[in-house]
């Protein structure tokens, strides 16, 4: 049964160009090696993110992945989700408006809305009409 | 009769509201005029728009009508941008001007002195396709010294003037269109097509709808099969796909398994590189856009990229994203500014441009 442990939310640096993202990944790094990782980036303070910023999002979700665990992206601003989208990158991450939300949803287990659909052998297919001509 | 034309360049803001006082301005169309000059350098309408830029239209539609004096008057601000012309005009003169009212005086002036008894004034930030021939026989019939033009929305920068009698008028008066009651001028109603280029979203539309055929004017370039677009020496490799309408501008390439989609436009002097979506949006010229990417519903120059559908403007530093080409036409036109930043007096006789040749 899947157990999900901690949630680790980080807040990326105002800028995620490959000055800073070699300092960001070394802070990234050990919370990435634990068992399962569930990671929540907090993106509200990005004001500019180059493609090695966008490199280092895939190899943290790539090493999240490794471990059985998860990374999800929050408060993502337009700037940083036009440039996700020029790269092809968007679709990979599962994105939310603020990382409460995102914490959360690595917390709640998707409910069930579709009840269970009735037996074919219900009163709707005729059963009565079966055991009557039985 | 003679007949002349003065067509104005340089942000409408820039030339038109000097005189208007800070509540008079649109406070959303400065924000947005400034910000798509950040984004671009130069105003709107030098910029290529599936082939030629409204400048170079403007000027064509005079020239349909046999009027072969046309002045170009450049905002001194706006001298970055001078745009290039690729067809050949006659007597076509263009002038870096910083104080337009008594620029536009002198040239009536000289316009006078030449025989040409009435001008259209047009400020190439617009485009409309309203009957000139038409709208200068109102003029006539009239017998006012200026006639002014509206459309279903405001004012348009669109004039006939008496070239005598316009040299006594108030000029900056009658070019502030706030005052459309100016006495001695008649009103003139458009009906047909009509864009503003006061963003770079009027400036996709506009593309649209020329590639959509909802305007008269049309794309450069030969139509290889309906609704595709194809400009002289554009290189498209044989694994990439085009999808109608779209417009590939001169000596650009598109390179394998890139696809071009859905009104997108490719201006002069640009790459797009193995595997590029380019979806709904606008290549301006000299820009290489790098490969495996998706560009939907933007506006791409050099190594800028306006979304218009987060409305946003992103800077990319890395050159194999997207990078400016520096091409042969952005050192003619920095010379060109080399030689007309000297003065609003200084005056360049522009030369037979090439003709285009499919």
């Amino acid at each position: 049964m899947y157990t999900p442990g901690p949630v680790i939310v980080m807040e990326l640096p105002e800028k995620l160009t490959h000055l800073e993202v070699r300092s960001f990944l070394d802070e990234m790094q050990p919370l990435l090696e634990i068992d399962r990782p569930c990671v929540v980036l907090d993106c509200s303070q990005v004001q500019s993110m180059d493609s090695a910023g966008v490199e280092m999002l895939l190899h943290c979700l790539q090493e999240a992945m490794k471990r059985d665990g998860d990374m999800k992206l929050a408060a993502v601003p337009p700037a940083s989700a036009v440039m996700l989208e020029l790269m092809r990158v968007d679709r990979l991450f599962e994105v939310f408006d603020n990382s409460e939300q995102a914490v959360r949803s690595f917390q709640i287990f998707p409910s069930v809305t579709n009840a269970q659909s009735q037996p074919w052998y219900g009163a709707a297919h005729g059963l009565t009409d079966l055991k009557a001509a039985g | 009769m003679r007949l002349g034309a003065v067509v104005v360049v340089g942000t409408e803001e820039l030339i038109f509201t000097k005189e208007r006082s800070a509540s008079e301005c649109s406070v959303s169309t400065n924000l947005a005029v400034e910000s798509s000059n950040a984004f671009l350098n130069e105003p709107l309408e030098c910029i290529d728009i599936v082939g030629r830029s409204l400048v170079e239209r403007a000027i064509e539609r005079f020239a349909a009508i046999d009027i072969h004096d046309v002045s170009v008057l450049v905002d001194s601000k706006a001298l970055l941008g001078v745009p290039n012309f690729r067809g050949s005009f006659g007597s076509l003169t263009v002038e870096g001007v910083s104080n337009l009212p008594s620029a536009m005086s002198r040239r009536f002036a000289d316009y006078s002195r030449e025989g040409v008894e009435r001008s259209f004034v047009i400020a190439a930030n617009t485009y409309t396709e309203t009957d000139l021939l038409d709208l200068f026989c109102f003029h006539r019939e009239s017998r006012q010294a200026v006639t002014n033009t509206f459309d279903k929305e405001e004012s348009l920068p669109l004039w006939v003037v008496d070239c005598v009698k316009a040299q006594d008028m108030d000029l900056s008066g009658l070019l502030n269109r706030t005052h459309t009651n100016t006495k001695g001028a008649s009103n003139y109603f458009i009906r047909d097509y009509v864009s503003r280029l006061r963003h770079v979203r009027d400036m996709r539309r506009l593309t649209s709808d020329i590639l959509r055929g909802r305007c008269q004017t049309g794309p450069s370039g030969r139509q290889v099969r309906p609704g595709v677009w194809i400009d002289y020496g554009a290189e498209i490799h044989r694994r990439s796909r085009i999808v109608a309408p779209a417009y590939i501008g001169r000596e650009s390439m598109v390179r394998a398994d890139a696809l071009i989609t859905r009104c997108s436009a490719i201006e002069r002097n640009c790459c797009i590189d193995c595997g590029t979506v380019i979806e709904d949006s606008s290549i301006l010229p000299n820009t290489n856009v790098g490969i495996c990417l998706d560009l939907r519903e933007g506006v791409a120059s050099g190594n800028k990229l306006w979304n218009l559908e987060r409305d946003v403007m992103i800077e990319i530093s890395d050159p194999n994203v997207m990078h400016s080409n520096p091409g042969v036409s952005v050192s003619v036109t920095k010379q060109r500014k080399r030689t007309m930043v000297g003065g609003a007096a200084l005056r360049e006789s522009k030369p037979n441009g090439h003709s285009m040749a499919v």
